[in-house]
Protein backbone atom coordinates (compact mmCIF):
# COMPACT_ATOMS: atom_id res chain seq x y z
CA UNK A 1 0.00 0.00 0.00
CA UNK A 2 2.55 2.18 1.02
CA UNK A 3 4.57 1.41 -1.92
CA UNK A 4 1.61 2.37 -4.45
CA UNK A 5 1.66 5.86 -2.38
CA UNK A 6 4.67 6.73 -2.94
CA UNK A 7 4.49 5.22 -6.81
CA UNK A 8 1.67 7.48 -7.86
CA UNK A 9 3.13 10.47 -5.78
CA UNK A 10 6.12 10.13 -8.25
CA UNK A 11 4.20 9.78 -11.10
CA UNK A 12 2.35 12.61 -10.05
CA UNK A 13 5.31 14.66 -9.65
CA UNK A 14 6.56 13.78 -12.72
CA UNK A 15 3.64 14.69 -14.42
CA UNK A 16 3.38 17.85 -12.85
CA UNK A 17 7.22 18.83 -14.21
CA UNK A 18 6.65 17.89 -17.28
CA UNK A 19 3.78 20.17 -17.71
CA UNK A 20 5.90 22.60 -15.81
CA UNK A 21 8.54 22.60 -18.77
CA UNK A 22 6.16 22.07 -21.23
CA UNK A 23 4.76 25.49 -20.26
CA UNK A 24 7.95 27.02 -20.02
CA UNK A 25 9.14 26.11 -23.23
CA UNK A 26 6.07 27.26 -24.71
CA UNK A 27 6.20 30.44 -23.48
CA UNK A 28 10.27 30.65 -24.46
CA UNK A 29 9.16 30.26 -28.00
CA UNK A 30 6.37 32.62 -27.92
CA UNK A 31 8.91 35.06 -26.58
CA UNK A 32 11.22 34.27 -29.29
CA UNK A 33 7.90 34.84 -32.30
CA UNK A 34 7.80 38.58 -30.44
CA UNK A 35 11.69 39.52 -30.24
CA UNK A 36 11.92 38.55 -33.97
CA UNK A 37 8.57 40.14 -34.77
CA UNK A 38 9.81 43.17 -33.30
CA UNK A 39 13.57 43.24 -35.08
CA UNK A 40 11.30 42.80 -38.35
CA UNK A 41 9.59 46.02 -37.63
CA UNK A 42 12.72 47.65 -37.23
CA UNK A 43 14.45 46.55 -40.19
CA UNK A 44 11.65 47.08 -42.78
CA UNK A 45 11.45 50.27 -41.14
CA UNK A 46 15.22 50.87 -41.72
CA UNK A 47 14.90 49.85 -45.35
CA UNK A 48 12.26 52.24 -45.72
CA UNK A 49 14.32 55.01 -44.54
CA UNK A 50 17.07 53.96 -46.44
CA UNK A 51 15.15 54.35 -49.53
CA UNK A 52 14.11 57.61 -48.42
CA UNK A 53 17.86 58.42 -48.34
CA UNK A 54 18.77 56.86 -51.20
CA UNK A 55 16.12 59.21 -53.10
CA UNK A 56 17.19 62.49 -51.49
CA UNK A 57 20.01 64.67 -52.04
CA UNK A 58 22.30 62.79 -50.02
CA UNK A 59 23.68 60.23 -51.60
CA UNK A 60 24.90 60.59 -55.80
CA UNK A 61 23.42 58.80 -58.22
CA UNK A 62 25.89 55.59 -57.70
CA UNK A 63 25.37 55.12 -53.76
CA UNK A 64 21.81 56.34 -54.50
CA UNK A 65 21.57 52.95 -56.66
CA UNK A 66 23.22 51.16 -54.64
CA UNK A 67 21.25 51.43 -51.56
CA UNK A 68 18.28 50.80 -53.75
CA UNK A 69 19.26 47.98 -54.51
CA UNK A 70 20.23 47.01 -50.55
CA UNK A 71 16.85 48.33 -49.46
CA UNK A 72 14.77 46.42 -51.81
CA UNK A 73 16.82 43.00 -51.09
CA UNK A 74 16.65 43.57 -47.55
CA UNK A 75 12.59 43.85 -48.06
CA UNK A 76 11.71 41.48 -50.73
CA UNK A 77 14.29 38.73 -48.72
CA UNK A 78 13.58 35.63 -47.82
CA UNK A 79 14.36 33.26 -44.43
CA UNK A 80 17.78 32.11 -46.49
CA UNK A 81 18.64 35.15 -47.91
CA UNK A 82 17.61 37.48 -45.55
CA UNK A 83 20.69 37.60 -43.33
CA UNK A 84 22.84 38.17 -45.89
CA UNK A 85 20.79 41.16 -47.64
CA UNK A 86 20.45 43.04 -43.92
CA UNK A 87 24.31 42.82 -43.68
CA UNK A 88 24.51 44.53 -47.63
CA UNK A 89 21.98 47.36 -46.45
CA UNK A 90 24.17 48.11 -43.37
CA UNK A 91 27.44 48.22 -45.26
CA UNK A 92 25.86 50.76 -47.73
CA UNK A 93 23.93 53.05 -45.23
CA UNK A 94 27.24 52.65 -43.07
CA UNK A 95 29.47 53.87 -46.54
CA UNK A 96 26.76 56.23 -47.11
CA UNK A 97 26.65 57.54 -43.96
CA UNK A 98 30.31 58.18 -43.07
CA UNK A 99 31.27 60.55 -46.05
CA UNK A 100 27.91 62.16 -47.05
CA UNK A 101 27.41 63.08 -42.81
CA UNK A 102 30.04 66.34 -43.27
CA UNK A 103 27.77 68.27 -46.15
CA UNK A 104 23.84 67.28 -45.63
CA UNK A 105 21.32 69.73 -45.45
CA UNK A 106 18.67 70.58 -42.51
CA UNK A 107 16.11 67.78 -43.51
CA UNK A 108 18.64 65.59 -44.73
CA UNK A 109 20.50 65.87 -40.79
CA UNK A 110 16.40 64.97 -39.87
CA UNK A 111 16.75 61.86 -41.83
CA UNK A 112 19.85 60.44 -40.60
CA UNK A 113 18.66 61.81 -37.08
CA UNK A 114 16.21 59.16 -37.61
CA UNK A 115 18.18 56.39 -38.82
CA UNK A 116 20.67 57.10 -36.05
CA UNK A 117 17.72 56.30 -33.16
CA UNK A 118 16.33 53.57 -35.43
CA UNK A 119 19.82 51.76 -35.01
CA UNK A 120 20.18 52.14 -31.70
CA UNK A 121 16.65 50.62 -31.25
CA UNK A 122 17.21 47.87 -33.42
CA UNK A 123 20.50 47.40 -31.47
CA UNK A 124 18.41 46.77 -28.38
CA UNK A 125 16.31 44.68 -30.68
CA UNK A 126 19.25 42.60 -31.26
CA UNK A 127 20.50 41.63 -27.96
CA UNK A 128 16.65 40.86 -26.84
CA UNK A 129 15.85 38.53 -29.44
CA UNK A 130 19.42 36.55 -28.98
CA UNK A 131 18.90 36.76 -25.62
CA UNK A 132 15.42 34.74 -26.16
CA UNK A 133 17.01 32.57 -28.69
CA UNK A 134 20.15 31.23 -26.54
CA UNK A 135 17.67 30.70 -22.98
CA UNK A 136 15.17 28.89 -25.45
CA UNK A 137 18.16 26.93 -27.23
CA UNK A 138 19.26 26.22 -23.24
CA UNK A 139 15.78 24.44 -22.55
CA UNK A 140 15.25 22.50 -25.74
CA UNK A 141 18.86 20.94 -25.16
CA UNK A 142 17.61 19.53 -21.34
CA UNK A 143 17.24 15.80 -21.26
CA UNK A 144 13.28 15.58 -20.46
CA UNK A 145 12.73 17.95 -23.23
CA UNK A 146 14.15 15.89 -25.99
CA UNK A 147 13.53 12.83 -24.38
CA UNK A 148 9.67 13.57 -24.69
CA UNK A 149 9.54 15.60 -27.34
CA UNK A 150 8.39 18.68 -25.32
CA UNK A 151 9.26 21.30 -28.24
CA UNK A 152 6.37 19.97 -30.57
CA UNK A 153 7.26 20.31 -34.08
CA UNK A 154 8.64 24.41 -33.69
CA UNK A 155 11.68 24.70 -35.04
CA UNK A 156 14.86 25.00 -32.60
CA UNK A 157 15.31 29.22 -33.19
CA UNK A 158 18.56 30.38 -34.49
CA UNK A 159 19.64 33.74 -34.30
CA UNK A 160 21.58 35.11 -37.79
CA UNK A 161 24.38 35.73 -38.47
CA UNK A 162 24.10 39.46 -39.39
CA UNK A 163 23.05 39.92 -35.64
CA UNK A 164 26.45 40.02 -34.50
CA UNK A 165 28.10 41.79 -37.14
CA UNK A 166 25.57 43.96 -37.92
CA UNK A 167 25.42 48.21 -37.61
CA UNK B 1 7.97 57.05 -30.32
CA UNK B 2 4.94 55.91 -27.68
CA UNK B 3 2.37 57.39 -28.66
CA UNK B 4 -0.05 55.23 -26.95
CA UNK B 5 -0.38 55.69 -23.35
CA UNK B 6 0.25 52.60 -21.11
CA UNK B 7 -1.41 51.33 -17.72
CA UNK B 8 2.11 50.56 -15.98
CA UNK B 9 2.15 48.18 -13.26
CA UNK B 10 5.76 48.61 -10.82
CA UNK B 11 6.58 46.20 -8.74
CA UNK B 12 9.20 47.39 -5.84
CA UNK B 13 11.02 44.48 -3.72
CA UNK B 14 11.95 46.94 -0.98
CA UNK B 15 10.17 49.18 1.85
CA UNK B 16 8.94 52.26 0.65
CA UNK B 17 9.29 53.83 3.98
CA UNK B 18 13.03 53.58 3.70
CA UNK B 19 14.98 55.26 2.16
CA UNK B 20 17.36 53.62 -0.59
CA UNK B 21 18.59 53.58 -4.10
CA UNK B 22 15.65 51.61 -5.62
CA UNK B 23 12.84 53.22 -3.95
CA UNK B 24 13.76 56.91 -5.32
CA UNK B 25 14.33 55.17 -8.89
CA UNK B 26 10.60 53.52 -8.43
CA UNK B 27 9.31 56.67 -7.39
CA UNK B 28 10.86 59.23 -9.65
CA UNK B 29 10.22 57.03 -12.69
CA UNK B 30 6.43 56.35 -11.74
CA UNK B 31 5.95 60.45 -11.30
CA UNK B 32 7.44 60.90 -14.46
CA UNK B 33 5.67 58.07 -16.36
CA UNK B 34 2.64 59.83 -14.56
CA UNK B 35 3.68 63.39 -15.64
CA UNK B 36 3.84 61.99 -19.14
CA UNK B 37 0.35 60.80 -18.78
CA UNK B 38 0.46 57.50 -18.78
CA UNK B 39 -1.50 55.34 -15.60
CA UNK B 40 0.95 53.66 -13.73
CA UNK B 41 0.25 51.78 -9.62
CA UNK B 42 3.44 50.67 -7.88
CA UNK B 43 3.04 47.80 -5.55
CA UNK B 44 5.61 47.82 -2.92
CA UNK B 45 5.64 46.06 1.43
CA UNK B 46 4.39 49.43 3.72
CA UNK B 47 4.77 49.70 6.98
CA UNK B 48 2.20 52.84 7.40
CA UNK B 49 -0.21 52.57 4.93
CA UNK B 50 -1.72 55.73 5.48
CA UNK B 51 1.44 58.15 4.10
CA UNK B 52 1.30 56.16 0.54
CA UNK B 53 1.27 58.29 -2.66
CA UNK B 54 -2.20 57.44 -3.87
CA UNK B 55 0.22 55.39 -7.01
CA UNK B 56 1.21 53.61 -4.46
CA UNK B 57 -0.84 49.66 -3.16
CA UNK B 58 0.96 48.44 -0.37
CA UNK B 59 1.37 44.67 -0.29
CA UNK B 60 2.06 44.30 3.60
CA UNK B 61 4.27 45.19 6.16
CA UNK B 62 7.76 44.22 5.10
CA UNK B 63 10.28 41.80 6.42
CA UNK B 64 14.21 42.62 7.41
CA UNK B 65 16.56 40.16 6.47
CA UNK B 66 20.49 40.64 5.56
CA UNK B 67 21.63 40.63 2.35
CA UNK B 68 24.19 41.78 0.07
CA UNK B 69 26.01 43.22 3.58
CA UNK B 70 23.37 45.44 4.43
CA UNK B 71 19.43 44.49 6.19
CA UNK B 72 17.21 44.54 2.98
CA UNK B 73 13.24 45.26 3.89
CA UNK B 74 11.63 42.43 1.77
CA UNK B 75 8.49 40.89 1.33
CA UNK B 76 7.42 37.02 1.22
CA UNK B 77 5.35 34.72 2.34
CA UNK B 78 1.43 32.94 0.73
CA UNK B 79 -0.45 36.29 2.10
CA UNK B 80 1.77 38.42 0.29
CA UNK B 81 1.74 36.09 -3.05
CA UNK B 82 -2.17 36.70 -2.85
CA UNK B 83 -1.80 39.70 -2.44
CA UNK B 84 0.14 40.15 -5.86
CA UNK B 85 -1.99 38.22 -7.83
CA UNK B 86 -5.20 40.10 -6.76
CA UNK B 87 -3.05 43.20 -7.45
CA UNK B 88 -2.16 41.75 -11.46
CA UNK B 89 -5.47 40.25 -11.37
CA UNK B 90 -7.22 43.65 -10.73
CA UNK B 91 -4.92 45.59 -12.81
CA UNK B 92 -5.64 45.54 -16.30
CA UNK B 93 -1.82 46.36 -17.01
CA UNK B 94 -0.47 46.11 -20.16
CA UNK B 95 3.02 46.13 -19.15
CA UNK B 96 5.05 45.14 -16.08
CA UNK B 97 7.91 46.39 -14.92
CA UNK B 98 9.47 44.69 -12.20
CA UNK B 99 12.78 45.42 -9.99
CA UNK B 100 15.45 43.38 -8.36
CA UNK B 101 13.56 40.20 -9.24
CA UNK B 102 16.18 37.99 -8.51
CA UNK B 103 15.94 39.22 -4.76
CA UNK B 104 13.24 37.16 -2.92
CA UNK B 105 10.74 39.63 -2.43
CA UNK B 106 7.30 40.80 -4.09
CA UNK B 107 9.23 40.92 -7.71
CA UNK B 108 10.04 37.73 -7.76
CA UNK B 109 6.60 36.67 -6.81
CA UNK B 110 5.05 38.75 -9.50
CA UNK B 111 7.51 37.25 -12.11
CA UNK B 112 6.06 34.10 -10.98
CA UNK B 113 2.29 34.98 -10.72
CA UNK B 114 1.92 36.69 -14.23
CA UNK B 115 1.77 36.03 -18.10
CA UNK B 116 2.36 38.36 -20.46
CA UNK B 117 4.63 41.62 -21.06
CA UNK B 118 7.46 42.22 -18.40
CA UNK B 119 10.50 44.38 -18.04
CA UNK B 120 12.91 43.47 -15.17
CA UNK B 121 15.30 45.85 -13.86
CA UNK B 122 18.61 44.59 -12.37
CA UNK B 123 19.79 47.27 -9.52
CA UNK B 124 22.77 44.93 -7.85
CA UNK B 125 25.95 44.48 -8.18
CA UNK B 126 27.59 41.60 -6.55
CA UNK B 127 30.48 39.04 -6.62
CA UNK B 128 29.58 35.52 -7.99
CA UNK B 129 28.50 33.87 -4.95
CA UNK B 130 28.39 30.09 -4.98
CA UNK B 131 24.84 29.65 -3.38
CA UNK B 132 23.69 30.64 -7.28
CA UNK B 133 24.04 27.24 -8.03
CA UNK B 134 21.38 26.21 -5.60
CA UNK B 135 18.84 29.27 -6.49
CA UNK B 136 20.02 29.61 -10.12
CA UNK B 137 17.47 26.54 -11.50
CA UNK B 138 14.26 28.54 -9.45
CA UNK B 139 15.37 31.83 -10.27
CA UNK B 140 15.86 30.70 -14.05
CA UNK B 141 12.58 29.96 -15.26
CA UNK B 142 10.89 32.78 -13.44
CA UNK B 143 13.74 35.22 -14.99
CA UNK B 144 13.64 33.94 -18.67
CA UNK B 145 9.59 34.92 -18.42
CA UNK B 146 10.58 38.64 -18.67
CA UNK B 147 10.33 40.00 -22.45
CA UNK B 148 13.39 42.40 -21.79
CA UNK B 149 15.56 43.30 -19.14
CA UNK B 150 17.97 46.48 -18.22
CA UNK B 151 20.37 46.91 -15.80
CA UNK B 152 21.52 50.20 -14.34
CA UNK B 153 25.00 49.87 -15.07
CA UNK B 154 27.90 47.36 -16.48
CA UNK B 155 28.38 45.99 -13.49
CA UNK B 156 24.81 45.57 -13.10
CA UNK B 157 25.22 43.59 -16.14
CA UNK B 158 28.09 41.61 -15.47
CA UNK B 159 26.56 40.45 -12.37
CA UNK B 160 23.28 38.95 -14.40
CA UNK B 161 25.33 37.49 -17.03
CA UNK B 162 27.79 35.69 -13.95
CA UNK B 163 24.78 34.84 -12.39
CA UNK B 164 22.40 33.68 -14.65
CA UNK B 165 23.73 33.63 -18.22
CA UNK B 166 21.63 36.09 -19.01
CA UNK B 167 21.94 39.38 -21.15
CA UNK B 168 20.39 42.92 -20.63
CA UNK B 169 20.68 46.48 -21.67
CA UNK B 170 22.15 48.85 -19.90
CA UNK B 171 19.91 51.86 -18.97
CA UNK B 172 21.34 54.27 -15.85
CA UNK B 173 18.85 55.52 -13.45
CA UNK B 174 17.52 58.56 -13.77
CA UNK B 175 18.15 62.19 -11.84
CA UNK B 176 16.26 65.49 -11.97
CA UNK B 177 19.40 67.41 -13.39
CA UNK B 178 17.58 70.71 -13.43
CA UNK B 179 16.95 70.47 -9.61
CA UNK B 180 20.70 70.30 -8.94
CA UNK B 181 21.84 72.58 -11.33
CA UNK B 182 20.12 75.79 -9.46
CA UNK B 183 21.97 75.81 -6.36
CA UNK B 184 23.24 78.72 -5.14
CA UNK B 185 26.99 78.30 -3.26
CA UNK B 186 26.36 78.97 0.08
CA UNK B 187 29.21 80.87 2.09
CA UNK B 188 29.00 78.85 5.00
CA UNK B 189 29.90 75.17 3.27
CA UNK B 190 32.20 77.24 0.98
CA UNK B 191 36.47 77.66 1.44
CA UNK B 192 38.22 74.86 1.66
CA UNK B 193 35.82 71.92 2.45
CA UNK B 194 35.24 68.41 1.45
CA UNK B 195 31.25 67.18 1.30
CA UNK B 196 29.96 63.81 2.11
CA UNK B 197 26.42 62.32 1.87
CA UNK B 198 25.48 59.26 2.67
CA UNK B 199 24.24 56.58 5.95
CA UNK B 200 27.85 57.49 7.83
CA UNK B 201 27.58 54.50 9.84
CA UNK B 202 27.25 51.97 7.30
CA UNK B 203 30.75 50.85 6.88
CA UNK B 204 30.16 50.28 3.01
CA UNK B 205 29.53 54.09 2.93
CA UNK B 206 33.91 54.47 3.39
CA UNK B 207 33.19 57.61 5.76
CA UNK B 208 35.79 55.81 7.82
CA UNK B 209 38.49 55.69 5.00
CA UNK B 210 37.94 59.60 4.84
CA UNK B 211 38.55 60.04 8.90
CA UNK B 212 41.78 58.37 8.13
CA UNK B 213 42.65 60.22 5.16
CA UNK B 214 42.41 63.49 7.13
CA UNK B 215 45.63 63.95 9.19
CA UNK B 216 47.51 64.10 6.41
CA UNK B 217 45.07 66.68 4.57
CA UNK B 218 45.11 68.57 7.65
CA UNK B 219 48.76 68.89 7.19
CA UNK B 220 48.74 70.25 3.74
CA UNK B 221 45.37 72.27 4.16
CA UNK B 222 45.12 73.65 8.08
CA UNK B 223 41.79 75.01 7.49
CA UNK B 224 39.87 71.84 6.26
CA UNK B 225 36.58 71.49 6.97
CA UNK B 226 34.62 67.87 6.42
CA UNK B 227 30.90 68.29 6.06
CA UNK B 228 28.48 64.92 7.03
CA UNK B 229 25.04 65.39 5.35
CA UNK B 230 22.89 62.35 5.53
CA UNK B 231 20.75 60.35 8.56
CA UNK B 232 22.62 58.39 11.68
CA UNK B 233 23.76 58.83 14.85
CA UNK B 234 26.69 61.02 15.02
CA UNK B 235 27.81 60.98 18.85
CA UNK B 236 28.95 57.28 18.32
CA UNK B 237 31.08 58.04 15.00
CA UNK B 238 32.53 61.44 16.76
CA UNK B 239 34.29 59.57 19.60
CA UNK B 240 35.75 57.15 17.07
CA UNK B 241 37.66 60.55 15.35
CA UNK B 242 41.56 61.61 16.72
CA UNK B 243 39.73 64.53 19.36
CA UNK B 244 42.10 67.12 17.79
CA UNK B 245 40.65 66.79 14.42
CA UNK B 246 37.01 66.22 15.67
CA UNK B 247 36.29 69.68 15.34
CA UNK B 248 36.95 69.72 11.64
CA UNK B 249 34.37 67.46 11.28
CA UNK B 250 30.72 69.08 11.21
CA UNK B 251 27.57 66.73 10.96
CA UNK B 252 24.49 68.57 9.13
CA UNK B 253 22.00 65.66 9.71
CA UNK B 254 19.95 64.66 7.23
CA UNK B 255 19.27 67.84 4.63
CA UNK B 256 16.58 68.47 2.20
CA UNK B 257 16.83 68.48 -1.29
CA UNK B 258 16.77 71.73 -2.02
CA UNK B 259 19.64 72.20 0.51
CA UNK B 260 21.31 69.16 -0.96
CA UNK B 261 21.65 71.26 -4.37
CA UNK B 262 23.34 74.21 -2.72
CA UNK B 263 25.73 71.84 -1.21
CA UNK B 264 26.89 70.19 -4.10
CA UNK B 265 27.76 73.72 -5.47
CA UNK B 266 29.40 75.21 -2.61
CA UNK B 267 31.59 72.09 -1.28
CA UNK B 268 35.47 72.77 -3.01
CA UNK B 269 35.37 68.67 -3.39
CA UNK B 270 32.70 66.14 -2.87
CA UNK B 271 34.10 62.85 -1.90
CA UNK B 272 32.94 59.01 -2.22
CA UNK B 273 34.92 56.97 -0.78
CA UNK B 274 32.78 54.05 -0.94
CA UNK B 275 33.93 50.59 -0.18
CA UNK B 276 32.00 48.51 -2.17
CA UNK B 277 27.95 47.32 -2.69
CA UNK B 278 27.49 50.46 -4.77
CA UNK B 279 25.98 49.19 -8.46
CA UNK B 280 25.57 53.10 -9.84
CA UNK B 281 26.01 55.59 -7.79
CA UNK B 282 23.42 58.24 -7.67
CA UNK B 283 24.66 60.58 -5.59
CA UNK B 284 27.48 61.18 -7.66
CA UNK B 285 25.28 61.61 -10.53
CA UNK B 286 24.12 63.98 -8.05
CA UNK B 287 27.34 65.71 -7.15
CA UNK B 288 28.36 66.00 -11.18
CA UNK B 289 24.76 67.96 -11.37
CA UNK B 290 24.94 69.91 -8.77
CA UNK B 291 28.55 71.41 -10.68
CA UNK B 292 30.86 69.61 -7.61
CA UNK B 293 34.18 68.68 -8.48
CA UNK B 294 33.84 64.74 -7.35
CA UNK B 295 36.67 62.23 -5.75
CA UNK B 296 35.40 59.09 -5.65
CA UNK B 297 37.08 55.24 -4.90
CA UNK B 298 37.48 53.52 -7.95
CA UNK B 299 35.22 50.63 -7.29
CA UNK B 300 33.47 49.67 -10.73
CA UNK B 301 30.49 51.40 -10.47
CA UNK B 302 32.10 54.40 -9.75
CA UNK B 303 34.96 53.87 -12.22
CA UNK B 304 32.44 53.56 -15.36
CA UNK B 305 30.31 56.54 -13.96
CA UNK B 306 32.99 58.79 -13.72
CA UNK B 307 34.42 57.86 -17.18
CA UNK B 308 37.64 55.94 -15.90
CA UNK B 309 38.69 59.18 -14.47
CA UNK B 310 37.69 62.23 -16.87
CA UNK B 311 34.81 63.76 -15.38
CA UNK B 312 36.10 62.88 -11.40
CA UNK B 313 38.89 62.43 -9.83
CA UNK B 314 39.54 58.32 -8.65
CA UNK B 315 41.92 56.91 -6.09
CA UNK B 316 42.03 53.07 -4.91
CA UNK B 317 39.01 52.21 -2.86
CA UNK B 318 40.19 52.05 1.21
CA UNK B 319 43.44 53.52 0.30
CA UNK B 320 43.43 56.61 2.57
CA UNK B 321 46.60 57.24 1.68
CA UNK B 322 45.87 58.08 -2.17
CA UNK B 323 42.96 59.47 -1.11
CA UNK B 324 44.69 62.28 0.73
CA UNK B 325 47.14 62.65 -1.93
CA UNK B 326 44.27 63.14 -4.52
CA UNK B 327 42.58 65.58 -2.37
CA UNK B 328 45.34 67.95 -1.30
CA UNK B 329 46.45 67.74 -5.16
CA UNK B 330 42.73 69.18 -6.15
CA UNK B 331 42.49 71.50 -2.93
CA UNK B 332 45.78 73.17 -4.41
CA UNK B 333 44.86 73.69 -7.97
CA UNK B 334 41.56 75.55 -8.98
CA UNK B 335 41.45 75.04 -12.30
CA UNK B 336 41.48 71.64 -12.54
CA UNK B 337 38.69 71.27 -9.99
CA UNK B 338 36.82 74.10 -12.49
CA UNK B 339 37.70 71.55 -15.58
CA UNK B 340 36.47 68.37 -13.85
CA UNK B 341 33.60 69.87 -12.95
CA UNK B 342 32.43 71.22 -15.54
CA UNK B 343 33.38 67.92 -17.82
CA UNK B 344 30.82 65.93 -14.58
CA UNK B 345 28.48 68.69 -15.13
CA UNK B 346 28.31 67.81 -19.00
CA UNK B 347 28.06 64.07 -18.18
CA UNK B 348 25.08 64.16 -15.49
CA UNK B 349 23.11 65.73 -18.53
CA UNK B 350 23.30 61.77 -19.75
CA UNK B 351 21.23 60.50 -16.31
CA UNK B 352 18.51 63.29 -16.49
CA UNK B 353 15.40 61.90 -16.60
CA UNK B 354 14.38 63.43 -19.67
CA UNK B 355 16.77 60.79 -21.22
CA UNK B 356 16.54 57.86 -19.18
CA UNK B 357 12.82 57.64 -19.17
CA UNK B 358 13.27 57.96 -23.34
CA UNK B 359 14.97 54.98 -23.59
CA UNK B 360 13.02 52.59 -20.89
CA UNK B 361 10.00 53.61 -22.73
CA UNK B 362 11.52 52.30 -25.87
CA UNK B 363 11.80 49.08 -23.99
CA UNK B 364 8.11 49.34 -23.37
CA UNK B 365 7.12 49.64 -26.94
CA UNK B 366 9.39 46.82 -27.35
CA UNK B 367 7.74 44.31 -24.86
CA UNK B 368 4.25 44.94 -25.53
CA UNK B 369 4.11 44.40 -29.37
CA UNK B 370 2.08 41.47 -30.08
CA UNK B 371 0.84 41.18 -26.02
CA UNK B 372 -2.10 40.71 -25.23
CA UNK B 373 -1.77 43.12 -21.93
CA UNK B 374 -1.12 41.10 -18.66
CA UNK B 375 -2.60 38.20 -16.84
CA UNK B 376 -2.64 35.78 -13.98
CA UNK B 377 -0.16 32.37 -15.27
CA UNK B 378 -2.07 29.51 -15.60
CA UNK B 379 -0.15 26.16 -15.42
CA UNK B 380 -3.03 24.49 -17.77
CA UNK B 381 -2.16 26.72 -20.86
CA UNK B 382 0.25 24.22 -22.10
CA UNK B 383 -1.94 21.00 -21.69
CA UNK B 384 -4.13 22.89 -23.51
CA UNK B 385 -2.09 24.25 -26.37
CA UNK B 386 -0.80 19.93 -26.39
CA UNK B 387 -4.00 19.22 -27.07
CA UNK B 388 -5.03 21.61 -29.26
CA UNK B 389 -1.85 21.57 -31.33
CA UNK B 390 -3.08 20.08 -34.03
CA UNK B 391 -5.88 22.02 -34.70
CA UNK B 392 -3.79 25.14 -34.63
CA UNK B 393 -1.05 24.00 -36.92
CA UNK B 394 -3.43 22.90 -40.17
Amino acid sequence: MKNLLTFSFLILLGIWYLSFSATRLDRLHHRVETSWANLDVLLQKRAAIALEIAHSDLADPASSMLLTGAAYQARDADVENRSMAESGLSGALGLLIADGLPHASAPEQALLQELSVLTSKIRIAISIHTDAVSSTQMVRRKFVVKVFRLAGTAPLPVTYEFESDVL
Amino acid sequence: MLTKKLKIGIVCPYGWDTPGGVQNHVRDLAEFLIVSGHTVSVLAPALDDEKLPDYVVSAGKPISIPYNGAVARVLFGPIAYARVRQWIGSGDFDLLHLHEPAIPSISLLACWAAEGPMVGTFHAAAKRQKVIFAIGPILEPAIEKLSARIAVSEAARLTLTDHLETDAVVIPNGIYAKRYSDGVAQQKWSGNTIGFIGRFEEPRKGLQVLVDALPIIARFAPDVKVFVAGPGDSKDFEKEIDPQLRDRFEFLGKISEKEKADFMSSVSLYVAPNTGGESFGIILAEALAGGACVVASDIPAFDSLLGGGEFGALFESENSTELAKVVIDLLRDESKRKTLAAAGKIRSQLFDWDVVAEQILSIYEMAIVGGQGVSLSSDGRAWGRFLSRDEEKK
